[in-house]
């Protein structure tokens, strides 16, 4: 059974607007994390799906790329919330007011 | 499609530089863990000396004309490359120079501070030889990884982990865009090189892609209305680090911009031409007159530094080989007076403890050669002649005049006039107000030897030009095919021109 690219698109397009509004609307840092990981996943369900139907191998070879990128994310935004949590005991962050013209 | 990795020993000549630089991050670091009780200003000599050593192997490509691609095109050493890699690395060799002081502030981890700073330097590195879409998303993060620890750095101050993490949500942000955008140009084509992408038809797809890659780039240059992160950025990090951010990832960004709209997009021209003159109006206008308004240093440097980007757009909305050179040209004008200005901030903020203009009051009573020099450097940052933002600024103007972008030099003038009053209120602070306590300042040796710089740079490339002019001529040469007049600089419009 083949499924067709667009299936693909339109989960990707829906999983990349997920991650966007969620971005914007969600004010727990952890959660706009999350969503900035669904953001990369829309793109690697993207590649992925393009690599198979266009024959070419390059668009995997992005998705391994893309997925080394998240994990260092990860890593350096998890270590910087850490440090704020200590700082200020919040991860909300409509409480991180303090620089403004 | 095969990537082929066999590399032979004149390809790995080609990485030469960055090799260089990677193995000297290693030996900094590992030099800060085997001996704890180095001084750190000797951990900070000896990154001023690999980068010095990457200099040398740089300048050597550039005289030898040392040029060729690796990896299936996706890392490219051509002239524009080195260009762009001898300008990072000059700044972060000012930066680590200026940082000096203010690292004795930080409680932890010193050492790893510098190497961060090669660390993102050597991501910039990449940045200006990437020539696919893949190396354009792997080095962007790359280098960005090493400015969001770095602007978290000051980890018991919460503007500094508020500025970390503004930075961080917004850059990552961009890189979700990037990514994605990526992807549809993927798609749409099945490729991604640069050069592979020229023949493109612009189908809805290829369009969105595009529009999504520049919108994170926009993030990157800080151009309106991608803008928001920078003012609070620059203002809650390490006041060098702020410097290393308003200066070398700008010069990098601009050098992937180039090869993009230049290289894949030379086709669609008007298109984004017309984008670019509406985001650098934005970018002048707004920029200006909120630095008005400001009353830190950093903040105001921050919206100037806005509308500066603002200022570098003309040159790419003219989109010929002339406003390729202008752009090249300005960002060196933007290196010394930028950098020279933030040199004075952190030297004026490690003696008083502040960053607020209203310390600024009477700075000439107590340091005359700090005011003279933010004098300076403010003046060349407005375009006064006959210092190098004049220069700069001229030449811009000049690239867009021979396109006809007539509103955008109108709006430009106007812009200059308004950036000139908030750079003159500073001056007048420093040399007509009392200061509050009239114990002199000293400033320390390395601050100074950047200072000197900065003054060299600015008055060198403003009374003499030239040399200058047609490095970054021949730096883009790549472009001289692009519609338009492909001009070189005239030299009889330069009244300073040797």
């Amino acid at each position: 059974m083949n499924v067709p690219l667009s299936y693909y698109l339109i989960l990707s397009a829906i999983v990349f607007t997920t991650g966007v509004v969620g971005v914007l609307i969600r004010r727990n840092i952890i959660i706009i994390l999350l969503s900035i990981e669904l953001m990369l996943n829309a793109t690697n369900i993207n590649f992925v799906a393009f690599s198979y139907y266009l024959q070419n191998i390059a668009g995997q070879v992005f998705v391994f790329f893309a997925l080394t990128v998240a994990a260092a994310e990860v890593a350096v935004g998890l270590a910087i919330i850490i440090a704020l949590y200590r700082t200020k005991a919040s991860i909300n962050v409509d409480d991180f007011q303090l620089l403004k013209w | 499609m095969t990537f082929n990795l066999t590399l032979s020993g004149s390809d790995l000549l080609l990485l030469l530089p960055e090799m260089v630089l990677t193995a000297w991050l290693c030996v900094v670091l590992t030099v800060d863990f085997v001996m704890p009780r180095l001084p750190k200003d000797r951990l900070a000599y000896l990154s001023v000396g690999g980068l010095g050593v990457v200099l040398a192997t740089l300048v050597w490509f550039e005289l030898e004309g040392i040029t060729g691609t690796l990896f299936a095109h996706m890392f490219v050493v051509d002239r524009m490359a080195l260009f762009f890699k001898i300008f990072i690395v000059g700044a972060t060799l000012l930066v680590i120079l200026v940082s000096m002081d203010y690292v004795r502030r930080f409680r932890f981890f010193r050492g790893e501070y510098y190497f961060l700073v090669l660390m993102s330097a050597l991501g910039m590195m990449f940045m200006a030889s990437a020539n696919d879409l893949l190396s354009v998303f792997i080095t962007l993060e790359f280098s960005t990884f090493g400015f969001y620890v770095l602007v978290a750095y000051l980890r018991d101050d919460v503007a500094s982990n508020e500025a970390g993490l503004k930075f961080f949500i917004l850059g990552v942000f961009a890189a979700g865009l990037l990514a994605y955008g990526i992807s549809l140009v993927f798609g749409e084509t099945g490729k991604l090189v640069f050069s592979d992408l020229a023949r493109a038809e612009p189908t809805p797809g290829l369009i969105i892609g595009y529009l999504l890659i520049f919108a994170a780039l926009g993030f990157k240059i800080g151009a309106v209305p991608f803008h928001s992160w920078i003012p609070d950025t620059y203002h809650g990090a390490p006041t060098p680090v702020t410097a290393f951010l308003s200066i070398a990832p700008k010069g990098a960004a601009f050098a992937i911009l180039l090869r993009m709209l230049f290289v894949s997009l030379a086709t669609l021209k008007p298109v984004w031409a017309l984008l670019l003159v509406f985001a650098s109006i934005l970018s002048m206008t707004y920029g200006n007159i909120v630095a008005i308004a400001q009353r830190n240093i950093k903040r105001l440097l921050a919206y100037s530094g806005i509308a500066q980007i603002g200022n570098i757009l003309i040159g790419l909305a003219a989109g010929t080989k002339m406003g390729s050179d202008a752009i090249l040209f300005y960002l060196l004008t933007y290196l010394f007076s930028n950098l020279g200005a933030f040199a004075i901030v952190v030297a004026v903020g490690n003696l008083i403890n502040s960053d607020e203009i209203e310390d600024y009051n009477g700075l000439n009573r107590r340091s005359p050669f700090m005011a003279f020099a933010m004098l300076v450097f403010l003046l060349s940052l407005a375009g006064v002649p006959p210092l190098a933002g004049f220069i700069g600024k001229l030449y811009i103007f000049l690239a867009a005049i021979n396109e006809g972008l007539y509103t955008l030099i109108v709006v430009g003038l106007i812009n200059i006039v308004i950036s000139m009053y908030y750079y003159l209120v500073v001056v007048k602070k420093m040399y007509i107000n009392e200061p509050a306590d009239p114990s002199p300042l000293r400033i320390s040796a390395p601050m100074k030897a950047v200072v000197y710089a900065g003054l060299a740079g600015t008055l060198v490339l403003g009374i003499y030009p030239q040399p200058f002019i047609d490095w970054v001529v021949a730096a883009t040469l790549m472009f001289s095919n692009l519609p338009g007049p492909a001009a070189s600089m005239p030299p009889a419009i330069l009244p300073f021109g040797g």
